[in-house]
């Protein structure tokens, strides 16, 4: 690797010129901003501001008409999500969807990466690697469930636990898949409040055991109480970026999100 | 703990339903074998029948590790059974243009006639067809490969149909030896079984001769694929990679989003199905010694997908009883010629069958013998001390296969 290949400071997550337009519509436009490794960095902006839409090009489900996305000093730029989660880069979604058919303890299963059982050869090959791997994996899905305070849904159908709680099993898993970067759509979005303060405690916790965040959220408070930096998106540029309380009083924030008025 | 060891314990882990098909088919069973006994059905259609039952299981087997496991949605059950079968068929069968056209090629031809170069061929181009079908299809929607496998049903069998040169047209292919063909002892064994007359009620005796080794040999065959298959399933399913293909079934976004090459295991998954469907048409080949374009008609792909939701999609247990209820009432219905309806009978058997599936969308929508224990790979849960088991079942509430 070259110098210049190399992460500026100490950037987990490097955005850089990136663009996407649909039909004449520039739904990101010329973004640009990094996200330092162990930091929690909020990104926010008014409804349409296009944040969505950049964790689809950072994750690797939009393909970018332009710019760079690099994870760790690597440019991830128009590869498939699953090779974007291999650099360390996980996601999780505003909606969690659930999976069918599975308890919560298997949903949590799905989360560790290159899994020896994942190959359909080495099951029958070896499968006492496969066993041990699981084992392994089992026990500390086991130990992450327990530090979610969530271990007593280990065994209920994963269809029946409410949104709050499948937000948390989604946290817990993406655990599992142990990221460097964890990009977070709106992890309190339908919440109610005691899980919601749960959740903002467990991402403090991961952020100060080593988990860099970047995440989406409306809910203000949340936001600014947990993150810093903040990014404010705005028709799909970046407006600016500082701590809580800078963006909170720039003058740019509060016309974006009152349309002009003050 | 095995169902041998430990019957009772074994008995006892079952639910409700696993008991209920039990004692069905155990009382199913009985009565065919008194049924047998009294001379009302002759033995060697009795296995014959059982042949049916094992060759629609695989099929079963196919569909349900496509969708039962990852949601793909294949209407061309048909044609891969149909590769499986013509593909065997047009290497072994004294009937074959093909063997034929091959017999003055060196090497080739000293591998012809032999049903073990069927099986492997006939594998072969299912192999090739699901890779050529799966590489547009897989990345996109599901509804996209159904579309396409619809229309390579049609292809197949038009195909089929239309070039004598290769499959004899509309003629089909005869003079197909049986799979134990060449082999030693196996190819003699019927021959050399002695004849068996049990009388169990006086004036009708029952013959076993050298149809009914034949045909018993036939279902050896088909527990040794069946066997093989759902062993491997088994196995498959309740693993990280079965996992995966169930997540791609729920939602294949997250998949990827956890770092899952989604696509290919979507091709792992069409594949090994597609492979179990052309089995089944290599073991029919070599049971009915006839193959002909009325074999790839889409009634085909409708039963398997009718025996995979009644039998409960992601169920392998499912997918086999699925397989036998679809023989029972496909073959049960012929003997209602014997008794005097006032209707033709055959109709029936459609009617049947949309009863069926009817009353169990409605009352039990997630399938007879849906998945109902945590599928994790079992020797972790042995070591680990993994916590007990949900007793109601992960898809008692919800539909297992409601979603589409």
């Amino acid at each position: 690797m070259s110098e210049g290949a190399l992460p500026k400071n100490d950037a987990v997550l490097r955005v850089d010129d990136l663009q996407k337009s649909f039909g004449g519509l520039a739904a990101t436009d010329h973004a640009t901003f990094a996200v330092e490794r162990g930091t929690i960095t909020g990104l926010i902006g008014p409804n349409g501001a296009g944040k969505s839409t950049l964790f689809n090009l950072i994750s690797g489900f939009y393909e970018p008409d332009g710019g760079t996305v690099e994870v760790n000093g690597t440019d991830v730029t128009g590869m498939e999500p699953y090779q974007v989660a291999d650099h360390g880069l996980i996601r999780t979604f505003q909606t969690p969807r659930k999976l069918e058919g599975m308890t919560v303890r298997e949903a949590m299963l799905v989360g560790p990466r290159k899994q020896p059982g994942e190959s359909f050869l080495t099951l029958f090959s070896s499968p006492g690697t496969v066993g041990e791997s699981e084992s392994a994996n089992l026990a500390e899905a086991e130990r992450i469930l327990e530090e979610f305070e969530i271990d007593h849904l280990a065994a209920q159908p994963a269809t029946d636990i409410s949104g709050g709680q499948m937000k948390l099993v989604e946290l817990a898993r993406a655990m599992l898949a142990e990221p460097e970067v964890l990009l977070l759509d709106e992890p309190v979005a339908g919440v109610n409040p005691t899980l919601a303060k749960k959740l903002k405690s467990q991402i403090r916790r991961l952020n100060e055991q080593g988990t860099t965040f970047l995440l989406i959220e409306h809910d203000m408070e949340f936001v600014m109480d947990l993150a810093d930096p903040i990014v404010v998106l705005d028709q799909g540029h970046v407006l600016t970026e500082g701590t809580p309380e800078g963006v909170r009083s720039d003058d740019r924030v509060i016309d974006a999100y009152l349309g002009g008025g003050t | 703990m095995s169902a041998l060891t430990d019957p009772k314990g074994a008995l006892a882990e079952l639910t409700r339903p696993e008991r209920w098909v039990l004692g069905v088919s155990v009382a199913f069973l009985l009565f065919l074998l008194a049924a047998m006994l009294i001379g009302a059905l002759g033995p060697t259609y009795f296995l014959f029948l059982v042949g049916l039952a094992g060759m629609y299981a695989l099929l079963s087997f196919g569909l349900n590790s496509q969708w039962g496991f990852t949601g793909l949605i294949n209407f061309s059950v048909a044609a891969f059974f149909g590769v499986g079968a013509y593909g065997s068929a047009l290497i072994t069968a004294s009937g074959s243009p093909l063997t034929e056209q091959l017999a003055d090629v060196p090497v080739v031809s000293s591998l012809l006639g032999f049903p073990i170069v069927g099986l492997v061929v006939g594998l072969a181009v299912a192999f090739v067809l699901a890779v050529l079908i799966g590489i547009p299809t897989l990345r996109l929607r599901a509804d996209y490969l159904a579309i396409a496998s619809l229309g390579l049903a049609e292809v197949v069998r038009l195909i089929v149909l239309n070039e004598r040169w290769l499959t004899n047209g509309s003629a089909g292919v005869r003079g197909i030896p049986g799979f134990f063909e060449n082999w030693p002892v196996l190819s003699t064994f019927p021959e050399a079984m002695p004849g068996l007359r049990i009388e169990v009620i006086p004036g009708s005796p029952v013959i076993l001769g050298t149809s009914f080794w034949q045909a018993l040999l036939n279902v050896l065959l088909v527990l040794a694929f069946a066997g093989a298959t759902y062993f491997v399933l088994r196995r498959a399913h309740r693993s990280p990679w079965g996992r995966v293909l169930r997540t791609i079934r729920s939602d294949e976004d997250l998949a990827r989003a956890l770092g899952k090459n989604t696509y290919s295991f979507k091709m792992q998954s069409f594949i090994i199905g597609s492979l179990i469907m052309a089995l089944a048409g290599v073991f029919y080949t070599h049971l009915n010694l006839y193959v002909g374009p009325g074999d790839l008609d889409p009634i085909t792909t409708f039963y398997a997908w009718v025996a995979v939701i009644l039998g409960g999609s992601g169920s392998n247990r499912g997918a086999l009883f699925g397989g036998i209820v679809i023989v029972t009432i496909r073959e049960g219905t012929r003997f209602l010629n014997d008794v005097a309806l006032p209707i033709d009978p055959a109709p029936l058997r459609l009617l049947l069958i949309g009863v069926v599936i009817v009353a169990v969308m409605r009352y039990r929508p997630q399938g007879i013998l849906p998945p109902q224990r945590e599928l994790i790979w079992p020797s972790a849960i042995d070591g680990g001390g993994a916590p007990e088991t949900p007793d109601s079942g992960v898809r008692e509430q919800k539909g297992g296969g409601g979603d589409e």
